[in-house]
């Protein structure tokens, strides 16, 4: 136990030295050259700007997580029944694939402001265009998944005359699960941007709004201390979403793939 | 009663490798016949048409009166694969009473007829195993359990022991004719490169041609059963064997 401590903590320390070292050569430099805050904050600035806004911040980061989780959930469920109906049938999947991917091609940015005027400013807009972003991840993962399916399990199913509803939920679906979380953690770090994308272009989203639309204001009043403070939360829920989507991708996954095994278990 | 009759059936792929040409075949209810032949003749083809997994290109393939599509609607045939091919992410329990499964058969039934054959391959401590926790032979042994929970009235079983050692495989030579024996009447189809194995589990060996596929020789096993670990070392037994490979090199 207590080696498996030390373990960790000797692999832990060099990346906190380094950080360590980095910040206080930021905070010499910075003061030492008197760059002015507005350019290059210090960091004791940014953490200043934390401290005297932090229930602004708080607010921000909030509304950005609900967008966020919304357009995730919309995007889980979208790309999986989607991809599902597509592998239904052949012909389905031949129609409209085509579509999915030009879809997945559109930069956001040039749909972001038509899906304003259909749906007005606000937590709506924002909610879909982080989906958007998150749909097609999912979608192209799950199918697929769906769709490579060992071929000697689809004879063995063949033979033992299953159903095609049979073969989709207990060989093909389960089957997919390791494409389908790949896809939740590509999904979920794109909903994250969507989400401040989506504040960019769409302002306020619930609240006082999310941690794009903060970050809008402050680059407007130069204020540049708040600005790396908000961009430091936003780098921090991004990691915290993605850990926790990986955490939950184990969880569905269980014990049976070997993807999700640590090596040093036997 | 013949269960399984091949009448000129060729098999072109769509490349236009022709796998099989004019096989002809007659295979009688409860035999045990082994097709032995050089790699890429065309076996894993004929189990294939047989089983209603492709369809040959020509002929006619007659099973168990039907065609092979009816023959799996009755649910008579079964299949071991080279590979175990279970689903890496259910119990050995629920692998084996798949078929009964898709079947719809009550959970109650389920689990009493993967409880039987579990015994009969000598797996009941490992019903709640996951199939990543055994090893090669007894995953195979897990595939023959499904196969038999099914109780086919033919079971195809295409190079089942391939992928195990010598050990093993004489093992579960030894098993699969115990069961096979208890079984009544089910048809044993056996795809094998080994002429020794071929020669000891089978009472009629097929050998075949390498492409275009056909069956070049027939050779009864004229031995009766129960033929014991001792037949392997029995005069008898190289005799079969080297006619089985001569008959390989013509
Ligand atoms: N799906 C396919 N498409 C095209 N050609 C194929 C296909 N499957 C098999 N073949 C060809 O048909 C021939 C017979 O193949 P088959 O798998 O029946 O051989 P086999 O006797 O089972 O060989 P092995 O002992 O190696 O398993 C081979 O030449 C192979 O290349
Ligand atoms: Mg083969």
């Amino acid at each position: 136990m207590s080696a498996l401590r030390s373990g960790s903590l000797s692999r832990l320390l060099p990346p906190i030295a380094a950080f360590v070292l980095i910040v206080g050569l930021w905070q010499l430099i910075v003061s030492q050259a008197g760059i002015p805050a507005y350019l290059l904050p210090k960091p004791s600035d940014i953490v200043e700007a934390v401290g005297s806004n932090w229930r602004s911040l708080l607010g921000s980061v909030y509304t950005t997580t609900l967008e966020t989780i919304l357009g995730f959930l919309f995007s889980v469920i979208g790309g999986v029944l989607g991809a599902i109906l597509l592998a239904s049938s052949k012909m389905i999947e031949r129609s409209i694939y085509p579509y999915a991917i030009i879809l997945q091609t559109i930069p956001i940015v040039a749909v972001a402001p038509i899906i304003v005027i259909w749906f007005d400013a606000g937590l709506r807009s924002i909610v879909i265009i982080a989906f958007l972003i998150g749909f097609c991840p999912m979608l192209s993962n799950t199918l697929i998944g769906l769709n490579s399916t060992d071929q000697n399990l689809k004879n063995l199913f063949h033979l033992y005359n299953a159903s095609k509803w049979q073969t989709m939920w207990k060989l093909r679906i389960p089957a997919a699960l390791p494409y389908i979380v790949g896809g939740l953690k590509i999904s979920c770090s794109l909903c994250v941007i969507g989400a401040i994308v989506g504040e960019y272009v769409a302002g306020v989203g619930g609240g006082q709004g999310g941690l794009g639309y903060a970050i809008t204001y402050a680059a407007m009043r130069i204020q540049t201390p708040y600005l790396f403070a908000c961009g430091l939360m936003a780098s921090l829920l991004g990691i915290a979403f993605y850990q926790l989507v990986s955490f939950l991708s184990r969880k569905l996954l269980g014990s049976w793939h070997e993807s999700e095994l640590r090596t040093d278990i036997d | 009663m013949e269960v399984l009759g091949l009448k000129k059936v060729s098999k072109t792929y769509r490349n236009g490798t022709v796998a099989v040409q004019e096989a002809d075949l007659r295979i009688h209810e409860g035999q045990f016949v082994s097709f032995v032949g050089p790699s890429g003749c065309g076996k894993s083809t004929i189990f294939r048409m047989s089983a209603g997994l492709s369809s040959p290109t020509s002929g006619e393939i007659e099973i168990l009166g039907g065609t092979p599509e009816q023959a799996r609607r009755s649910n008579s045939i079964s299949c071991v694969f080279q590979e175990a091919t279970l689903l890496p992410w259910v119990s050995v329990r629920d692998n084996i009473a798949l078929p009964l499964q898709l079947r719809k058969q009550p959970r109650k039934q389920q689990l009493e007829e993967a409880e039987r054959v579990l015994q009969l391959v000598g797996l009941q401590d490992y019903a709640k195993a996951l199939p990543r926790e055994l090893s090669g032979g007894m995953k195979m042994r897990v595939s023959i359990a499904r196969a038999l929970v099914a109780k086919p009235r033919i079971l195809f079983m295409d190079e089942p022991f391939g992928a195990l050692d010598e050990i093993t495989r004489q093992t579960l030579q030894e098993e699969l004719l115990t069961i096979w024996q208890q079984t009544e009447r089910m048809t044993i189809l056996f795809v094998t490169h080994n002429a020794f194995e071929a020669v000891y589990l089978s009472n009629r060996i097929m050998v075949m041609t390498p492409r275009p596929g056909r069956i070049s020789a027939e050779i009864p096993i004229d031995i009766p059963y129960p033929r014991g670990e001792r037949f392997r070392e029995h005069p008898d037994f190289s005799r079969y064997v080297s006619l089985v490979n001569e008959s390989l090199r013509h």
